[in-house]
């Protein structure tokens, strides 16, 4: 039993490989949905071979993706012996948040909420008012009070020291990246800051450093 | 900060996750504090001083050697 979780140490592997393997099925997924929307676009009917040969490939890799996660998510159910209550039900509320998000972001890439001309939601591209203000419900009303909820409860004193130097370090990498894009813009050697770049940075930034603090 | 907890959890036979579970803190707490890479806070090492029935000093160990009362 003592040694049962000694190599839980691998547990922030396996979290960081089903975090990359999700990307990649997003990505595959997008990918899909627009090698489709160009065929229809193009006049539809049967695709040629080498279509079908692009959507087999495509789809064999979101396969193959989302097995490495289920095989990664089994190894790390294996590898807890026995789990406190407290990181279950956070585990649980974790994997419902990137569920929902996952789902609702393929829901809105399916249904066609953006047009032919946008990116996604990660652009500068205009997008219809509802959506818009669906985005600002969910970023502004319930992600704050999903945050209050995960912090106040969920979260123990050692994450929560990592968050607290995942954010330090984030606000010094806005500090120092926000002024040297702007030198280099007024230089004429990079685009215009763009705030919402700026602000995936930061958040990334954190996440790294949370990351790293949480499970190293 | 070094200390006691990885040879307190063993003399019980307890796992992290059986740490984690009576302190109320996932197996990374306890893991991170059990490697120094962490230090708990003061609520929190009371809570182990008083699970393992022992004083604070005894579980931690601040590795100060001075005479002096600081």
């Amino acid at each position: 039993m003592f040694n049962a979780d000694e190599n839980g140490g691998r547990n922030a592997l396996r979290i960081l490989g089903m975090i990359f393997c999700g990307f990649g099925i997003i990505m595959l997924l997008g990918a899909i949905t627009g090698f489709l929307s160009v065929h229809m676009a193009e006049g539809g009917g049967p695709l040629n071979l080498a279509g079908y040969a692009i959507l087999a490939a495509l789809i064999s890799v979101t396969l193959v993706l989302a097995f490495a996660i289920w095989r990664l998510f089994r190894q790390m159910k294996r590898s807890d012996q026995k789990v406190p209550q407290r990181e279950k039900v956070y585990n649980r509320f974790l994997i419902g948040s990137f569920l929902f998000g996952g789902v609702t972001g393929l829901v809105l890439a399916l249904t066609g909420s953006f047009d032919e001309t946008e990116a996604g939601l990660i652009s500068n591209d205009a997008m219809s008012p509802m959506l818009a203000i669906i985005m600002s419900v969910a970023i502004g009303v319930f992600m704050p009070a999903v945050t209050f909820y995960w912090h106040k409860n969920l979260v123990d004193e050692q994450e929560e020291a990592a968050y607290r130097f995942g954010a330090l370090i984030a606000m010094y990498a806005f500090w120092f990246i926000a002024p040297v894009w702007w030198f280099l813009w007024r230089g004429g050697m990079l685009p215009e800051i763009d705030g919402i770049a700026l602000y995936f940075i930061t958040i990334f930034v954190a996440l790294i450093v949370w990351f790293w603090k949480k499970y190293r | 900060m070094k200390n006691q907890l990885k040879v307190l959890r063993a003399m019980r036979n307890w796992s992290q996750a059986d740490l984690g579970e009576h302190l109320d803190v996932s197996r990374q707490a306890v893991n991170a504090i059990e490697t120094g890479k962490y230090d708990p806070s003061l609520p929190l090492a009371f809570k182990i001083s008083r699970l393992f029935d022992l004083p604070i000093e005894q579980i931690f160990d601040d590795e100060f050697e001075g005479g002096d009362n600081v």
